[in-house]
Parts: C-alpha cells; structure tokens; sequence
C-alpha cells in the first residue's frame, strides 16, 4: 500500500515512466559468514549492483535473491566489514566470507560528484558521521563540525534562537565572503539552517584543491557536502527511530560591572557631587533583569526502509528554542522525504526533498544596553512605570515594546534519474531547487519613558511603527554528468564529466507605516493612512523598498571533468578541471578556469611493507589546483544611476525628483582565485586503531574581490566603497587529526585529538589600483574603526595606540610626548614612530583576531549498557577587542576592573583615573584581550535499556540520555563569550555586545522501534 | 526493451536541450537601476542629475559633518547641548584639540566631493542632451554655480584640494594650490553669473535654484575672502545695484525666520520640508531647543561672550539667542533637564548659561517640524555688509556708511532711541565696527570663524580657546582620505 503510495508521488513528478515489465528471473542464494570466526553474519545487505534491489541476512546469515538474467554483481556489504562484490554468473549458490575492516581507511568518501574509497583518496576530506551530527543541540548541522574536523573553524556569533554560526575552513580566504558551500544531496546552497540535524547522514569537508575544484568558483572557501539519510536496499523491515530532547538554557557567565556603591563613588570622583551619599544609592543588576532561563527541545522520528524495488526515507522533526532573553524564539518544523526507485534495466530515479517552514521571533538586544545602563538607576519608579535611563534607554522598556517576528519556509529537493548507458557508463541527471521566503513583521507601539519630572526622556517613540518585509528567492540547479567506471587487472578508472546550469532570483519587497489604528496584532496591516510623513504627504521614499537581493541574483554555466586513477592499489593520479562562467563578472570576463592535480602513493601496499604488521595503512598524497570564489554582489560590475534623491524648491517647499551617478563600478572585474598546495600523509597502525592524519597546506588567494575606500575625491560620498581585484592573502599551516580506539569486551573506548595551525598574511592590498594599500575596518558604533588589514599582518588585524603604563604625575607627563587631551592619570600612548609626538600615526597592530590554533579532544567510552561522550574544543593565540567598553558618548557603567582605577601617584599602572569617555577611550590594546579558550561542547551520559526489557516493550532499542552543552568554558576573556564573531572579516573578534551563548543541560530519549 | 530505450533518449534530448538553452544565459543587468552609461539621455534626465546637485545641500555630513562646527570654534557658540553629550567627537573643535581623525572632518570632505561629483555629472553630460538650449544653459550654470560653492567649502577649510572637473577623475590626484582652486570658482562663477536668471525671473516653483544674484554675491565673499576688495565691491555691488529686487525684510526675524523663505533678502537658501527625512534638513535640528519643547538636541549653544558683545538694547540679541523661560509663538522655553541651567568654573565664575540658537527656531508642534528649516546661505544684509567692507577699504567710507546703516536701520525696528547711525569714516575704526556688525548681523549663521580668519583676528580673538596661528586657520586633511591617497595628499602645515 505504502509502496504504490510512493510510486504514485515521484510519477507524478516526472510524469513520463511507467512501470517496466518483469522479465525471467531466477534465485541466487547463499550463506554469509566472518572471515576470521567462521560464525555467520545476520543483516548483512545484498545489493544486485547498478540496481535497488536487495535483500538481507536473516539470523543465520542465510538470504536469497531473484537475479534478472542482466544482473552482475552482487555486492555484500555490512558495518565494519569490507564490502564484497561476487559475480553472479550462472551461480545458484554464493557464499561469501567478510573480513572485519580496518576502520577509517577504507571508508567510502563522499566527494563532489561522486564517492571514492578512501584509500584511492588523494584530496583533503574530513568526515563526519550521524553520531556525531546528532549531538549539536544547535538548530544547524554545521554546529556539529566545531572541533570535531581538523582545520574547521566554526564560531558561534550569537546565542540568539535560530542564530547562524561562521564557518572558515583552512583560515580567512578573502576579505569578502568566507564561508564555504554546501553541497546537500548535490544541490549547491549558500547554508543548511534548514535541515535537521537528525536527517543527516554525513558531513565532509572538502578543504584541499583536488577536492574542491570540481567545484570551481564555488570552491574557494571549501566545501561541505552533506548526505541525508536515505532506506538501505534490503531493509524490508522498516526502521522507525523516534527520539526526542529536552533542555533548559541558562545563561553561561555574567559580566563583572560596577555595583551602584562604586558606580556612585567613582562618578563622585569624576564629576564631584554627582551622588550625596554613595551608600543611599540603588543597586540595580541590569543583566539579572533580562536574561531569563528558557527551554529548548528538539523532536523527531523517522522511518525509512526498501520496498521491491525503491527505498524511503520519511522524516518529521520538531525544534523549538527560546531565548535567554525574552521575547525571542525560534521554531521549525522539517519534513524530509528521500525516494529511490529502479525503474529495471539499470536505471534509477530518486528525489530529495525538505520542507522547512520556521517562525522566529526577534528580541531586541538589549545586553548592550544592560551593560551600559547605570547601576544607581531604577528600572520602575514607584507607580510601577519604567525609570529613565538616560542616553542608554531602559532596556526592559525595549523589550516590553518590542514585537519583531519572522516567519517562513524553505524548500530544498532535486529529482534524479540515472543510467547505464554502455559497459561502465553511467550517465546522470538531476534537477534541484532551492526556494525561501520569508517575511518579517516588526511593531513598536508609541511609548515614552518619563523623567521623575515628568517630562518625556529622549526614550521616546511618537509615534507607533509597523514594519512588514517580504523576500522570496528561488534558485535552480541542472546537473548533467557522466561517469566511467572501470576496473582491469590491476588498474582502476573512475571519471567524470558533466555540465551544469544554475540560476538564482530574488525579490524583496519592503513597506512601513507608523501611526497605527491600535497596538493589538489584529491591527499589524498597513493602510495608505500609515505612509503619511508628518506633512501628510504620502511618504513612499521612507517607507517602501522593492529590489532584488543582490547576493541571490546571478546565472552561472560551468563544465566539469575529473579522473580518478589508481594503479595496483598502489599509485593514485587525480586530474580535476572545472570551467565556470558568471553572469557577475563582464562578457570580456566572465569564464575562467580551475584545474587541479593530485598524487597518492599507499605505502602500505608496497611489497617492502607486507612484513610489517604493525602498520596497517601508509598513504602519502599531494595535490595543486586553482580554485575560486565570485560571492559578491551581482552587480558590482556595474556604475549605476542613484536615484532617491530630492531637491525642495518653492514657496511653501516642494520637494523634486532628483538623479545622480552613484558610487563607481568596476567593469573589469575577474574571478578571485585560491592556489592550494597540500602535503597529507594517512596512517593506521595495530589494525587501525591508532590511525592518523597529518597535512600541510599553503593557500594563497590572489585577485581578491574586495571592497576599498575610494579617495574623496572621486565623489563617492561618505563611507562607500567599491569592488576590485585587488588583494593577496596567504594561509598555511598544520592539521593533524589522531585517533584511538580499541575494544576490550564490554568496554570500547575512543580518543580523538586534532587541530590545526592558520598562519594568516596579507600579501598584498591595493594591487595595481594604486590605491589603499591598507584596508580599515571594523567601526565601532561610533565610527571609529578599529581594524587595519596590511601587508604583513593577519587580515582584520587590530590596531590602536600602544599603552606603556599610565601618568602618574605631572614631571611624567611632561617628560612624555603625548596627546594634548593626556592628564595625570591617563593612560600613556607610546610613540610608536618615535617621531617624538602623538598623533594617529602612532596606532599601530594590537593584536590578531584569527587563532593561530584550534583544537578539538573526542572522548568516548561505552561500557555495557552505559555510555559516556566528552567533546572539548578551542582555540588559541587571537585577541578579543572590547568593542562594547570603548564607544562611550556618554556616561555609563564601568566593567569591574575601573574599581582599580589611578586615584594618585602610585595608585594604579594598568586602569587609568576614571572618565566617562574621551582619551582614555581612545581604540588602544587597554581594550584588547587574550581569545583563547577550552570549552566543554558537549558531555553526553546515556543508558541503554537492556534489550530484555526493551524487548518486553516491543521496542528495539531505548536509550536515554543526559547532555550538557557549553557548561564549562576556561578564558580569559571578560564577556559572555571568547566566541567573537563579526559581521564581515574586517570586524572579526570585536566584541559589540552580543547575544550571549546560553548553557544547555538536556534530557533524551531515542527509541528505535 | 525498448521502453528503456526511451528512458534514455529523454535524458539525452533534455541535455541537448540545455546547451542549446544557454544563449544569453549569462546576462544579467541592474534590476530597477539605471547604468551611468544611460543617464543623462533625456530633458527629463537632465533635470534630475541639475537637480540632484543640490540634494547635498540637505544632507548631515554638509554641514561640516552635521553640526555648526564652525560657530563653535568661533567666540559665538559653545558645544552645547548636555555636558557629555558628543564631548569627545565635537567638544574637541571648541578649543582647539581636534585631531586629524576629528569625527566630521573626513565626512564633510567626502560630501563636498559628492556634490562636486554630482555637478560635474550635469556640466559634463547635460551639453549632449538633446533638449532646449536655453535651459539647457541654465541647468549647467546652476551646477557651475553649486561646484563654486563646494570648492569655497574646501578652500577655506583645507587650502589647496585636488581639483575635480570631470566625472572619472584620476584615483591619484594631488592638490591643487588654493590659487588654483580660487581660480576655477571665479570662472564657474563668472560663467553661472552671465547664464543664470535673475531671482525674479524664476517662476515661483523653481525658488531656490541658483541665481546670478546669488553668483555675485558668492564671488564678493570669495574676493573678501581674497581679501581683493576692487573685485569684492563690484560684485557686491552688482547685486546691489541690479535689477532683482532684493532688499531686507523689515522684520529682522523673518530674514532667518519661517516667514521670509524665499523672500526679499534671501539671496541663496536651501529649500526643506518639514519631515524626517531626505527632504527634511537635520541642520536646525542638532541646534533646537533641547529638552522642553523638544526641537531638537540644542548643539551650538550661543556664547556669553556673544551676549555680552551686543548692545543690550540691540532687539536681534533676543533674536538671536534663546532664553529659559522665553515664550516663542506662544511655547514656553523650559529647556532640558541634563543640562546645567548655569555651568560655573571652579573660581565660581559663570561659564555658560542654558541657551538656544533662535534662528534656527521653526513654529511648529514638534521634532519633525524643525527639519524644515530653510537655511539662507547668502542673504541680502550680508551682501551690504560686504559691500560696506570693500568700499570701506577701497577708500569709500561714504558709500560703506550708507549700507552699513542700513543693516542698522533695519535692526533698530523702528525705535530710533538705539543703535545710532555710524559716521566714522576713519578707516581703521570703521572697518572694526563693520565687522562687529557682521557679528551681530550674522551670529550663528556660520560666517564669524571665517571673518575672524580672513581678517586676521583669529589669533587675537581665539587664542584664548587654543587657536594657534599658522595652524588652525586650516582643517587637517582627514586621516583616512591621507591614508587612501598614499602619499599624494600632504598634509597642512602643524597637522
């Protein structure tokens, strides 16, 4: 019944097939047993190669098989043996016999295009499988990679519910856009917030050219291929898996601000008189006021098998998180459904399909203003109105007022067919989607904050405001490939070719009112009546937005080749070419290049090595290519027109229509491109359970598609910036990943440990534009910038005044050069250039924010019914810039460490006399702290129910669990977090006041029916 | 089986099918953009890039980032505001400590070129339209009239600049002298004041645009500024002296004032509607009355040293400076609550008293309603004054006198008790008594720094607040356009 259901759902999608007629079949049969024991093997798959028809083991390790007089092969395969095919010939009876494998090394690997075994791998790939997906407690999969895959750096930017993370793989690439690709089931896509976790099957990292030139222009910043769980061939009996999670979210650490007491003495100090009596004052905790604890709970159940001839895949899943501040949540629902069917005659069509509709609603963030709010200061006054709190606003106000939503869908799916055309031909078609709209809605209810006087505070909405955003895209992705697949004596072929089409559109349609009917959210509907400004004109120019997305907007064409050949099990070759052309770059332009070429040698193969039976697996690899990146705005090449601009002539004034040239284009834009070098050498030693990874890579990006400052001159006004292929970075550095694992009875134990280095430079800035050789970044609130990216240093690297010390008495400050702005008391800037005075020539690097090493430890140990899993992670060698200490227009409160303050000769040489801004809040390494950090991931305890009783229960297998995340963090940084991120490379590790990352202690359940 | 056959002809006519699809493919342009390339093409089009010249007369970063910094560094205005407030980014400028990452500085700079670029973009272009020659002209003179005025803004504030006259300039451009760019005000404005019309010879929704009133009146502030006081008279007094009809407004409020937008003394003004927004100007806004009625964020607080300087019978002192407790079209000042009503130093003297700029005052209910403040630029007593000036100097007190006191004439609101006619025509003391009433006349308006530095008195008057002769008559190149240029900007001398 289910199985015609299916059927009738991918027909309809294709619209054309029928089913094929049967044809003479006869039975295959056999036993299948362990190598090494003799003992037989239940549940082992049976697969007719090229086909979906298969078959399992039953508990004696018996199965039978109609064969069809086409088919082959039979391929056995079973988890932790090596997979067997056996010619079928005119056999009745096949007997097989596995061997156990020796793990890691002949896994399959997913790559672009296709799957290779590993030991036939010579690009860079780390793996990572369902178990490990599975313990993230974030929304998104790639969470699941954090210290988990050597040379991946993810950061959590912020603990806002349904929040995104920055993914960089192998160090910062380019001043523009870093993140990787995703390739999901083949669809290429920008992120996978979308997907649960739980449907996901595996996740590789593509990180050295040989592995990511197949993808060309895409490939630049890596990419990350994830397959979703698909039935398994044979599996007649269906799996259903439900499992479900619940968990509590506190916030992990507070930061150490003054109390009122000291709040009042030191605003004595600088402002004498300010408090009368410092002890009268209120001592109101600002960040006790908003954080708040809030669930989390993540639900699903799957079910997936194999009919006759196709496999299912059916999954549900549930995700609900609040914020630990209120008023912000997030919620998704997935529907995942994967299809393979084989229509007969070697030819299978299939589909991939997710449904994610989400809703999320925004909080304001107000930890900026709890972090500035004055401690003296009440948040409600007698009659139970908000207090003021002057120049910050009162951040409960903001909350209470603040009504931001998101609502949504995503749809991610490809259709495929695939076919044998000739004798080791396989050609393949897939057409896949990738849709999303979304649209926000955001209310804000005319409210004023009071003064004690009763006058208005400037916290002061006149007038309601209703926002409504509406964005939708749709991008379609053909792939055509054809692949060769052929084994003779002792050489081994694998090739492919294709060409693919993808096109992307957008729009966004964007329109706001203000003066609202009522505040209730029946009245959340703009009126012609909303639009009108305060002359009652009609005021599309504030209030409407329609355009497209610039960065969704593009049509790309490319051609692919890559061989794979492997000789002897011994010598692997691999050519990879890709052919990219953009619509984002001019017709003179618009196609480039991108080939790669690799080496591998299994040493351990060698007729020298047989004797040594220690060592399991040596492979040295070696690979070069060219890969790009073309993430910019699509229409950057052009020089455009700006319109919405005004003149007002007349008498009463009128406004009138105005254009001009906005900022420059740049037609002569080309591919930015990355070289990548990468040395790798595998090893697996006492039958792979020490098995290890090391390589070397060294990536240089040239023609970076970056964003400079244009001189003033040329009439691009304030801030704008334009796009050239103008800068040159370099990456290089170590991965190493280690593992050991080993059974002992009822007690099976791993240790993983890997990292790996960045050295990060910039070689060039400015290229052949003879402009801006130096690339400034990172603006604080108030503008002021506090990254400067040149030759020589890291990219974004921080820079400001260097501090020696503070003045502690006049003759010192005398003696010093310094700014006329310096008093005794003030910190003491260093004349960097030693030009004998003080002035912005002096800021100078302060600091990096790219780690200089990331790490990761995997702890699991499994004993009987228990198991333990400890995911430690972290990072050293960057810098955090305080960002959210130095912007101070006006007086707010202080971080603990001010209670140390200057307050005489002698008193302090590290914190300046207190003030409430100015020269001591210059950008300067004063507000530049040490980024490194170990942090306690995860920590799973679960408990498996003896099958006895699970049994009893009609249940397969039950499990539970407890799960903390984030519940410990060692660092020297004084925020809520040393996981800075930033919303460009330029702002990387400056802290400006985020949305903290919550502790999350869960409970779960999975139970395998 | 021939089904399968068909299966896999279908997947190979939808291949072909794609390669034959790709034409043009590739293609995108802009959507819902124009490229520079296609603009301007029509008369419609020309009239937009004339009149999006002057859109940046409206914008923050013009008037020099924002806030009327340039009275504040004179002896007329404090910060203002509250004691904190903005006290790093233009609490500097009051005595003297800004840097050469002054916050404004490299805003003000970017939005003078932005506007140059958006005159050239008429001056190079607007000749191929194919459209009325006659408009056409005037279109190009009011962009050569409003590139004349960007330029003065460099010159005086930065001296020599890189001189831009074309829409695709080089990336490198040094400086030109500041000879070189007097010159090419003098020719654009000359040109703008041979094709321009008169005020009056605009119909009524085109007030506002450039004039040749408004070129000459320009051309006599740039001759002063030149200190060439032969070509400073003749311009001055061929606004006078011409047929367009200008003249004062009898009341002295209305020649700031909501009521005489566009009227009979306004020579050059920047049109804004009362909205917050890009048709609004936030101008009066930064220097409203702060607090009670909230109009604004009461930067540019008037001096005591401004008050004291006027005659206390002088009416415009009320005009000119808002009080606590001053009832305004009938709103009772009350002023802020942050804000020390009187700020002492530390012997006990009075500092600074609550106070507002009343010329930028707007009747009106709210906020919003000051952003339509029309800022006069050039208006008629200004131009008499200056004419006062370059007779006096060119040896012809009798003439300076009459003008002069017309000023005073119309300052003394009919009450014939205050504010004698001046009849000095010793020239020395005259030419001290023209430039005070320049101060009285035009407080607050902008104009007191640059009369202070163009008559050497900057030294005298401003070194108590820090100014330093042979520096500060000058703004530092801002650190990130020196930094951009590499080298092919130098800096001021001091900076």
């Amino acid at each position: 019944m289910k199985q015609r259901y299916i059927n009738n759902f991918v027909f309809l999608i294709l619209m054309l097939l029928i089913i094929s007629s049967a044809d003479a079949q006869r039975l295959v049969q056999g036993t299948v047993i362990d190598a090494r024991t003799g003992e037989t093997l239940p549940g082992v798959n049976i697969v007719i190669k090229g086909t979906l028809r298969g078959t399992t083991t039953d508990f004696e390790g018996n199965y039978s098989i109609e064969a069809q007089p086409n088919d082959k092969i039979l391929v056995f395969s079973y988890t932790g043996y090596k997979s067997v095919e056996a010619e079928i010939g005119s056999q009745q009876m096949i007997n097989i016999s596995m061997d156990e494998m020796s793990e890691l090394l002949d896994e399959i690997v997913v790559i672009g295009y296709g799957t290779v075994r590993k030991s036939d791998l010579t690009g860079a790939v780390s793996s990572l499988k369902e178990d490990d997906i599975k313990k993230t407690t974030s929304n998104n999969a790639v969470q699941a990679l954090q210290g988990k895959a050597a040379g991946v750096h993810i950061t959590t930017t912020s603990g806002a519910p349904g929040a995104g993370a920055a993914v960089r793989i192998r160090g910062v690439g380019t001043f523009n856009n870093s993140s990787p690709i995703y390739v999901v089931d083949g669809v290429i896509l920008d992120d996978i917030s979308f997907l649960n976790p739980g449907d996901i099957a595996s996740m590789e990292v593509l990180k050295d050219a040989s592995a990511t030139a197949i993808y060309g222009s895409r490939g630049a910043n890596g990419v990350i291929l994830v397959q979703t769980k698909r039935g398994t061939i044979g599996d007649e009996q269906p799996t259903i898996i439900f499992s479900s999670e619940y968990g509590i979210q506190r916030l992990a650490k507070k930061i150490d601000l003054l109390t009122g007491r000291q709040f009042a003495v030191i605003s004595n100090e600088i402002r004498p008189g300010s408090f009368n009596n410092v002890d009268a004052v209120p001592n109101t905790d600002w960040q006790d006021l908003i954080f708040q604890t809030a669930p989390i709970q993540n639900h699903q159940l799957s079910i997936s098998g194999a009919g006759n001839r196709s496999t299912y895949y059916v999954g549900l899943g549930l995700y609900q998180q609040d914020g630990i501040i209120p008023k912000s949540n997030y919620q998704r629902l997935t529907i995942k459904l994967n299809h393979t069917y084989d229509l007969g005659e070697a030819i299978t069509i299939g589909n991939n399909l997710t449904l994610a509709p989400y809703k999320q609603r925004n909080a304001p963030n107000v930890t900026y203003a709890a972090y500035r709010a004055q401690p003296v200061l009440q948040p409600f006054y007698e009659d139970g109105s908000f207090g003021v709190v002057h120049n910050v606003g009162n951040p409960l106000a903001e909350l209470e007022y603040s009504n931001s939503y998101n609502t949504g869908l995503r749809a991610v799916g490809n259709i495929f067919a695939e076919a044998t055309i000739l004798e080791h031909f396989t050609i393949k078609s897939s057409f896949g989607i990738d849709g999303g709209m979304n649209k926000a809605t955001s209310f804000t209810p005319a409210y004023t904050v009071y003064n004690p006087d009763g006058t208005a505070s400037q916290q002061d909405n006149e007038f309601s405001n209703l926002f409504k955003g509406s964005s939708e895209n749709l991008s379609w992705l053909w792939e055509n490939t054809l692949t060769y697949d052929h084994a003779w004596a002792k050489h081994y072929i694998n090739a492919v070719g294709g060409y693919t089409m993808q096109q992307s559109r957008s729009d966004i349609f964007n329109l706001s009112g203000r003066n609202i009917l009522r505040n209730e959210s029946d009245f959340w509907y703009l009126q012609p009546a909303y639009i009108l400004d305060e002359a009652n004109n009609i005021n599309m120019l504030e209030s409407l937005f329609n355009g497209v997305d610039a960065n969704l907007y593009y049509s790309m064409i490319s051609y692919l080749f890559r061989a794979n050949y492997t000789f002897d099990n011994r010598f692997i070759a691999t050519v990879t070419y890709r052919r990219d052309g953009s619509s984002k770059f001019s017709s003179g332009n618009r196609y480039s290049d991108f080939p790669s070429f690799a080496a591998g040698w299994n040493i351990v193969n060698e007729s020298f090595m047989q004797n040594l039976e220690l060592i399991t697996a040596l492979k040295l690899r070696a690979s070069w290519g060219k890969i790009g990146n073309e993430k910019i705005a699509y229409f950057d090449r052009f020089a455009r027109v700006q319109s919405g601009l005004f003149a007002v002539f007349s008498n009463p004034d009128v406004s009138y229509p105005a254009a001009s040239y906005g900022k420059s284009g740049n037609p002569d834009l080309v591919w930015e491109t990355t070289s990548q070098t990468d040395i790798g050498l595998e090893v697996g030693i006492l039958n792979n359970r020490l098995t290890a990874e090391f390589d070397y890579y060294h990536r240089i990006t040239d023609d970076i598609l970056i964003e400079l400052s244009t001189p003033g001159h040329l009439g691009n006004g304030q801030g704008q910036k334009v796009r050239y292929n103008a800068a040159k970075v370099l990456n290089s550095g170590i991965e190493f990943q280690v593992r050991w694992r080993e059974v002992r009875n009822d007690f099976r134990y791993s240790v993983g440990l890997l990292g790996s280095t960045v050295h990060n430079e910039v070689l060039e800035i400015g290229g052949n534009t003879g402009i801006d050789s130096l690339l400034i970044g990172g603006y604080l609130a108030n503008g002021q910038p506090v990254t400067l990216s040149r030759v020589g240093l890291p990219i974004g690297a921080f820079y400001g005044y260097v501090t020696d010390g503070v003045f502690q008495n006049q003759e010192e400050l005398d003696a010093y050069p310094h700014l006329s702005q310096a008093g005794v008391g003030d910190l003491r800037f260093m004349d960097t250039n030693n030009d004998g005075r003080i002035d912005g020539n002096d800021r100078t690097y302060i600091g990096s924010p790219i780690p200089k090493f990331i790490f990761g430890i995997n702890i699991e140990l499994q004993y009987k019914a228990f198991d333990l899993s400890v995911d430690l992670q972290g990072q050293t060698g960057n810098k955090i810039f305080n960002g959210k200490d130095v912007v101070r227009p006006d007086p707010y409160n202080f971080e603990s460490y001010v209670w140390d303050r200057w307050i005489g000769p002698g008193t302090s040489n590290e914190v300046p006399r207190p003030s409430f801004g100015g020269y001591n809040y210059s950008p300067s390494d004063f507000f530049v702290q040490d980024g490194s950090y170990v942090r306690l991931r995860n920590l799973i305890l679960g408990y498996t129910i003896p099958p006895s009783v699970s049994a009893r229960l009609g249940l397969e297998q039950v499990r539970i669990y407890f799960k903390g995340s984030n519940m410990f963090t060692l660092a020297a940084y004084t925020g809520y977090t040393p996981e800075i991120g930033g919303f460009d490379v330029l702002s990387n590790g400056i802290d400006y006041g985020v949305y903290p990352i919550a502790a999350v202690y869960s409970f779960g359940l999975n139970v395998n029916f | 089986m021939q089904i399968m056959k068909k299966y896999r002809y279908i997947i190979l006519i939808l291949i072909t099918l794609q390669i034959v699809a790709c034409r043009d493919f590739l293609d995108i342009k802009p959507q819902g953009e124009l490229t520079q390339e296609a603009f301007p093409e029509t008369e419609g089009d020309a009239l937009l890039a004339t009149n999006a010249a002057y859109a940046t007369l409206r914008s923050w970063h013009y008037h020099s980032g924002g806030f009327p910094i340039l009275d504040i560094m004179s002896d007329d205005a404090h910060k203002g505001s509250n004691p904190n407030d903005a006290l790093s980014t233009v609490g500097p400028y009051e005595n003297f400590t800004h840097t050469t990452t002054q916050d404004g500085l490299d805003r003000w700079w970017t939005s003078l070129y932005e506007g140059i670029k958006r005159t050239n973009v008429v001056i190079e272009h607007v000749p191929q339209v194919n459209m009325d020659t006659n408009l056409r002209n005037r279109y190009i003179a009011e962009a050569s009239f409003l590139r004349a005025l960007y330029y003065f803004d460099l010159v005086r504030a930065w001296g020599g600049v890189p001189l831009v006259l074309t829409t695709n300039p080089d990336l490198k451009l040094p400086r030109s002298s500041a000879e070189e760019i007097f010159d090419q005000i003098e020719r654009d404005l000359l040109f703008a004041a041979s094709q321009l019309p008169g005020k009056h010879q605009y119909t009524s929704q085109d007030l506002g645009r450039a004039t040749r009133g408004a070129a000459h009146a320009l051309l006599a502030r740039m001759y002063l500024y030149k200190r060439n006081y032969l070509k400073a008279e003749e311009h001055a007094m061929h606004v006078i002296q011409s047929s367009d009809h200008y003249d004062l407004e009898p009341i002295f409020e209305n020649a700031n004032g909501h009521l005489g937008e566009h009227g009979i003394e306004s020579v050059f003004e920047i049109g804004a509607i009362g909205v917050e927004g890009v048709v609004g100007n936030q101008y009066a806004n930064t220097q409203g009355v702060r607090g009670t009625p909230n109009r604004g964020w009461g930067f540019n607080r008037p001096s005591l040293d401004l008050r004291h300087a006027f005659d206390p019978d002088d009416p415009r002192l009320k005009l000119t400076i808002i009080d606590l407790g001053d009832v305004i079209d009938d709103v009772e000042i009350l002023g802020d609550g942050t804000t020390p009503d009187i700020t002492y130093d530390i012997d006990g003297n009075i500092i600074e008293v609550e106070c507002y700029n009343r010329k930028v005052w707007i009747p009106g209910t709210n906020v919003a309603s000051q952003f339509g403040h029309n800022r006069r630029l050039i208006r008629y007593a200004d131009v008499l004054l200056m004419a006062a000036e370059a007779l006096n100097e060119n040896n012809k007190p009798d003439q300076a006198l009459i003008y002069l006191n017309m000023v005073r004439a119309r300052a003394r609101q009919g009450n014939d008790e205050i504010l004698p006619d001046i009849t000095t025509t010793i020239k020395d003391e005259l030419r001290e008594i023209i430039l005070a009433e320049r101060r009285f006349e035009l407080a607050l308006e902008g104009h007191r720094f640059w009369d202070l530095v163009r008559t050497g008195k900057a030294a005298e008057i401003l070194g108590p607040s820090g100014f330093e002769v042979g520096k500060h008559e000058l703004f530092p190149i801002p650190q990130s356009e020196y930094d951009i240029a590499q080298g092919s900007l130098s800096q001021n001398p001091g900076w």
